[in-house]
């Protein structure tokens, strides 16, 4: 079951790095939350019922509700619809690839016996996933994409090494990254309405 | 604690509810006696190193930090309103400024303090929302550009720290995040999860300390925001950076053979950071980036500090606490100049001797102090921080410090003299001078001046105990070897007294035995020797 669901999960992120359309990064989005809360509750190995509450809040409300409707109402706001140039999908593609090959590397060879070795080798994959996101597209919105797939590479990151952490400090790092994407997701239409573009390389104005 | 945090988050928000700019004003300044306060309870009901909350501890660092922070704050409440005057902001814009330098105030404040290295987190990651809106203050392109960077690449980079504490984090029992906790299990980690997750912690929060690798940020938010408030990011949230990863610094002081990775990459940091301060001072043509700039060269120092150890430790937290009062008073300064020429620019401004004296004079008294000229408290620092990496005969990295800093000498001081004596490029509308202000920008270098002439004992006993909290990696074996080994020595000497009995014994017996032998053994000897004459 969980290794069904790390497998739809590592196809999202290849799907990711492919899609060109701003609102298939969305629905991505919101896909990979449902992934997540599918992974968390069949790694949960007794009831109980405020983990349980937490893990529907923060992958089911949060990650595959919430986010994907901030984003879609900025896309709606902004009329961003598609990655600028076809070439950075290759690119990025083929990047992706190649994260996907270094996680497994990395992941062999840093076995450890307390970590479920599947879920931490997808877990950096996402990471790396994000990371291409943000330095291999033009667009802005993509960038926040990338910080999400990152998002949710840490959260499945945290599963996979076993780490339980307080309910309180879970709720504080919730909501500082809900807060976070609206605080981007505001900048991102201010920048559309100020600037005219949403383009990273209109913002480098401020030189030395 | 819980008293103190919520008048002060009820005071932060309360501008946003009152109607003039004057009540504004009074709630910032009632805000400002509350943090005082809040220090003054603590000392005075003895609740130094009591834990409050679960996951707040007013310790000797904290309790250091957060009375500079309350000291910037008060200078830069003063500074903003003027500032905001000179701009002509709306009554609106006033009092959301306020409301957000509060509530940075209130985060900073609770980075401090927080016990948890997650809650570390938390509040750090909250910092980078309230400066947001601080940095978007002005409202013009590069403002956006700059919050923008600031919010995506602090949000990706703490992310990336929130990494760091889940790998670490392994370590813990039963999900306990409390430094003293981790500190009693982190040796028993793995060192490979733990230099990963030094490295991620560090990097994540470079954006926070202004350190390589992510320091552009720090640079382009000063860069963007209001002067006044520039002056407190520049050094009460570079200090929440410096004390997040002190306490990671302090905590990896247990952690054996992955402490001494942890300091040569603090000092590979630190070297980073000192040139790209000195590359970009020679570049840069704007006094806020120039000063953030130094800032940059500054933390790249204090880094090398922390990664020598010993006495270089002591002195790189005394270096951030006298880089608070030089760069917060830089900064003010800037900020008038800024009345003065409605412009930054380092090519085209000038003559600033003869437009404002007091604020000239004072600009330059600031460059001698942040060039470390004696009596600046910067000298001692440096010069300690020199004296123990002579000591551990590093030589290459003394050389390649002397050559950055003197880049750094020279880009600091050409610049700085150049505004007070060259001419003005071309016509500039120059405001009226409020001397006033120069004269308040003033008085924190005159605190770091007689910091450097002396030191309150208060300071040397708290940078005293920071320090203590961070031994180096020599003092931690020693102490830990120390009852092993006497306990080691105790166990020999009781096997040797047990062994020993029945020794004495044995010799008894054999004396017994030598002597009724012996006439038979001479008679042996004897003739034998006969035989062989």
């Amino acid at each position: 079951m969980i290794l069904s669901l790390i497998i739809l999960y590592v196809l999202s992120l290849i799907y990711l790095s492919m899609a060109d359309r701003f609102r298939s990064h969305t629905t991505i989005l919101a896909l990979q939350g449902l992934l997540l809360f599918g992974i968390a509750m069949a790694r949960m190995h007794a009831f109980h019922p405020v983990e349980m509450a937490f893990i529907i809040v923060e992958t089911l409300v949060f990650k595959a509700i919430v986010i994907p409707i901030i984003l879609m109402h900025v896309i709606r706001k902004t009329q961003i619809n598609r990655v600028t140039s076809s070439s950075t999908q290759f690119g990025s593609l083929v990047m992706s690839i190649a994260a996907l090959i270094a996680s497994c590397t990395i992941t062999y060879y840093m076995q450890n016996s307390g970590a479920d070795t599947i879920s931490f080798g997808v877990a950096l994959y996402a990471l790396l996933s994000g990371l291409i996101l943000i330095v291999m597209r033009k667009r802005v919105f993509a960038h926040l994409v990338g910080f999400l797939v990152i998002e949710n590479g840490v959260f499945l990151f945290s599963m996979a090494i076993g780490v339980e952490l307080p309910m309180l400090i879970n709720l504080a790092i919730m909501l500082d990254i809900l807060i976070s994407i609206l605080v981007l997701g505001m900048f991102l239409r201010r920048m559309d309405n100020d600037m005219n573009t949403d383009e990273s390389d209109a913002l480098t104005s401020i030189k030395d | 604690m819980l008293p103190f945090l919520i008048i002060s988050l009820i005071l932060a928000v309360l501008p946003l509810v009152v109607r003039t700019e004057r009540a504004t004003n009074i709630i910032a300044a009632l805000f400002f006696v509350i943090q005082v306060a809040g220090i003054a309870l603590v000392l005075c009901l003895d609740r130094v190193d009591a834990v409050m909350l679960h996951i707040f501890r007013a310790d000797s660092m904290a309790l250091l930090f957060h009375a500079l922070m309350t000291f910037v704050l008060g200078f830069s409440l003063i500074h903003s309103s003027s500032y905001l005057k000179a701009e002509s902001v709306s009554t609106r814009s006033y009092k959301t400024y306020y409301t957000l330098l509060m509530l940075l105030a209130v985060a900073i404040t609770c980075v401090y303090y927080s016990d948890n290295i997650a809650m570390t987190w938390v509040f750090l990651e909250a910092t980078t929302i309230c400066s947001a809106g601080i940095i978007y203050h002005r409202e013009f392109k590069q403002s956006l550009e700059a919050t923008w960077k600031y919010v995506f690449v602090c949000s990706t980079g703490i992310a990336m720290a929130y990494l760091g504490i889940l790998l670490l984090s392994t370590v813990a029992t039963h999900g306990a995040l409390d430094y003293a906790s981790l500190k009693a299990v982190i040796a028993e980690g793995n060192p490979l999860y733990l230099k990963v997750a030094f490295l991620l912690m560090v990097v994540g929060y470079s954006c926070k300390m202004e350190i390589f690798p992510l320091y552009t940020v720090g640079v382009d938010a000063n860069y963007a925001a209001p002067a006044p408030a520039s002056a407190f990011i520049s050094t009460a949230l570079v200090n929440a950076g410096f004390l997040s990863i002190m306490r990671i610094y302090s905590l990896y002081a247990a952690a054996g053979d992955v402490f001494e990775w942890a300091r040569h990459l603090l000092i590979l940091i630190g070297v980073l950071s000192l040139a790209v301060g000195a590359m970009f001072l020679r570049r840069a043509n704007n006094y806020k980036r120039f000063l953030s700039y130094s800032t940059v060269e500054n933390m790249g120092i204090v880094a090398i500090g922390l990664g020598i150890g010993g006495v270089a430790l002591w002195a790189a937290v005394f270096h951030v606490v006298c880089h608070t009062f030089v760069k917060s008073s830089m900064f003010f300064h800037v900020g008038i100049m800024r009345h003065v020429y409605d412009s930054y620019s380092i090519n085209r401004i000038g003559n600033y001797l003869n437009i404002n004296r007091v604020g000239a004079l004072g600009f330059i008294l600031g460059t001698l102090v942040l060039l470390a000229f004696p009596p600046s408290p910067l000298f001692i620092s440096e010069v300690m921080i020199f004296t123990e990496i002579v000591s551990v005969e590093k030589w290459w990295l003394l050389v390649l410090m002397l050559i950055l800093m003197c880049v750094v000498l020279y880009s600091i001081w050409s610049r700085s003299l150049r505004l007070s004596y060259h001419s003005n490029q071309d016509e500039l509308h120059l405001s009226a001078v409020d001397r006033r202000l120069s004269y308040i920008a003033s008085l924190p270098l005159v605190v770091a001046v007689v910091l450097g002439l002396w030191q309150p004992q208060v300071l040397v006993d708290a940078v005293d105990n920071i320090v203590r909290v961070a031994p180096v990696v020599e003092e931690v074996v020693v102490e830990e070897l120390e009852p092993v080994v006497i306990e080691a020595v105790e166990a020999v000497e009781a096997v040797v007294e047990e062994v020993a009995e029945p020794a004495v014994e044995v010799d008894a017996t054999l004396e017994a035995t030598a002597e009724e032998a012996t006439p038979e053994s001479e008679i042996e000897l004897t003739s034998t020797d006969e035989t062989i004459e």
